[in-house]
């Protein structure tokens, strides 16, 4: 099956219920990138942000696309309307195909169940059966690495090793659109050499790609299109190259 | 047709009928969860309950100058439901903003999807203190009603789906208007003693009727009337029906016009 995403005019708005409360800090905090000072209030005199602007773009079948954008920029928002999470304020999306998604990936660990009780349960989740999860265990064990510390508590673990555990879960996906938000930061040289390399091989055997990311040689290497973003437009899309350095020019 | 096709209500409903596996595992490991490092597991809360009712037994029976025998099973199956539908009341206001919030915040699941998980360890727990019943009945020698084989997986049946449904709802409001919260939790402690749960409803004499306008009376009653051999009455399974009904409107309604606001709230 031909996968494709068609967006159309299509516009996000995150409502802010309460500004001087706590609970929009940790809003503001959880829906990410989002520009925080350009808020503006709606007819129900709530406040809003604008996180999606006005965004018109196609992805068909095989395409590699990247995601520049500083900060705030409306990146992880992008992806997560891609992956269903968020629903356009308004607008149109279209989407064909099976979507898997790494965005947040540690979701779905609970804090006294071991590590491999929490690869079950974290896919079970996202919709596997358990003897589907059964067949990858030993794959999925074996590329996190962590070894005997997958039959000990997962609040036992360093911050380290619970990012390994949460990659190495998410790696089951079989991937048709592939949304993936940078994380290659965490775990030791070894694990995120490694873990790139998995990525890279998820990445070709997915439909659609999206990836956001910061490291520019990463991303001219792997993807044929991309979208610059800022304060939730897009302000560039063409290839990759042309995108980098319109990225770049925003810096000077 | 094609209106029920495109309703997210209706889609998401059908998504988590498809994943009942998914579900179902992570309620059960829930309750795994909730037991481990603990001694005697589940039977502490079974231990709990059986504490609490036999001690109350003894004292209500005593006030309303009842004999203890058939106020015992009264009060056990009544107390045992009660808990389960008072639980689920309590902590739905949470179910969206809670634990679930993560993971709508970071997979594609309809929330629907964690109502579901948590209304299932709800009646899991519930069926935990099904042999606390069973052993109270045989202590008595209650009688049992044919009737019951019938009614009883229908009680069961009405109250999970209603929970389905008051959980959702309140869930939504509670997301978006925080006060939902407080004003459950503390209403629900004066309930048990408004609901016909300690006292018999006709033990108000002519004000028996006001029992009537409690819907607790409806969800506790539905089960435990038949369970323990009380005469039919068919207003409360009436009254069961039509809060039913009435829950699955509001939650027809709310649902699929504001699920997809659910991930801006929590």
């Amino acid at each position: 099956m031909k996968s494709e995403i068609i967006l159309k005019n299509v516009n996000l708005d995150f409502p802010i219920y309460d500004v001087e409360s706590l609970s929009i800090r940790n809003k503001i905090s959880n829906f990410g990138k989002v520009i925080v000072n350009k808020t503006s209030i709606n007819k129900s005199g709530s406040r809003i942000v604008k996180g999606l602007k006005d965004i018109n773009y196609q992805m068909d079948h095989g395409d590699r696309i990247a995601l520049l954008g500083p900060n705030g920029s409306g990146k992880t928002t992008l992806l997560k309307l891609l992956a269903g999470i968020y629903s356009p304020t308004s607008g149109d999306m279209s989407k064909t195909g099976d979507t898997s998604c790494m965005l947040d990936i540690g979701f779905g660990f609970e804090q006294d169940a071991t590590g491999y009780e929490n690869i079950i349960l974290s896919n079970i989740t996202r919709g596997l059966t358990k003897d589907d999860i059964e067949k990858i265990l030993p794959d999925i064990a074996e590329f996190s690495g962590l070894g005997e510390f997958l039959d000990m508590p997962f609040r036992t673990y360093s911050s380290g090793m619970q990012a390994r555990l949460a990659f190495s879960s998410a790696i089951a996906n079989t991937p048709g659109i592939l949304l993936i938000d940078e994380f290659f930061s965490t775990g030791d040289i070894d694990f995120s050499e490694k873990s790139k390399k998995k990525v890279l091989e998820m990445m070709d055997n997915s439909s659609i790609l999206v990836f956001a990311s910061h490291d520019l040689k990463l991303l001219n290497s792997i993807c044929n299109k991309a979208i610059c973003m800022h304060s939730g437009e897009i302000v560039f899309s063409g290839s990759t190259k042309e995108a980098i350095t319109h990225y770049k020019s925003i810096y000077e | 047709m094609k209106f029920f096709q495109n309703n997210l209500a209706v889609k998401d409903i059908i998504f988590s009928f498809k994943n009942f596996y998914s579900w179902s595992y992570l309620s059960y490991f829930d309750l795994k969860l909730k037991y481990r490092r603990t001694f005697l597991g589940p039977w502490w809360v079974v231990l709990g309950i059986a504490i609490s009712a036999t001690a109350m037994c003894f004292l209500w029976s005593t006030i309303f100058n009842l004999d203890w025998k058939t106020y015992l099973t009264y009060l056990f199956s009544g107390f045992i439901i009660w808990m389960w539908i008072s639980q689920l009341v309590i902590d739905a206001p949470d179910i969206f903003c809670g634990s679930a919030s993560k993971y709508i915040k970071a997979y594609p699941n309809p929330p629907i999807f964690y109502v579901f998980r948590k209304c299932f360890l709800s009646f899991l727990l519930f069926l935990h203190h099904i042999p606390l019943i069973i052993l109270v009945t045989i202590f008595v020698n209650q009688k049992i009603n044919v009737i019951v084989m019938y009614t009883l997986p229908l009680g069961l049946f009405l109250i999970f789906i209603n929970s389905i449904f008051f959980t959702t709802i309140v869930g939504m409001l509670s997301a978006r208007y925080r006060d939902i919260d407080p004003l459950i939790k503390s209403l629900m402690p004066p309930m048990l003693l408004l609901t016909p749960v300690l006292w018999k409803p006709e033990m108000l004499g002519e004000y028996s009727n006001f029992i009537y306008l409690n819907p607790f009376t409806y969800f506790v009653g539905i089960v435990r009337n038949d369970l323990i051999g009380l005469e039919f009455d068919l207003n409360i399974w009436l009254g069961a029906i039509v809060i039913t009904i009435f829950q699955l409107v509001i939650f027809f309604l709310l649902y699929s016009k504001k699920s997809k606001r659910i991930v801006f709230w929590v």
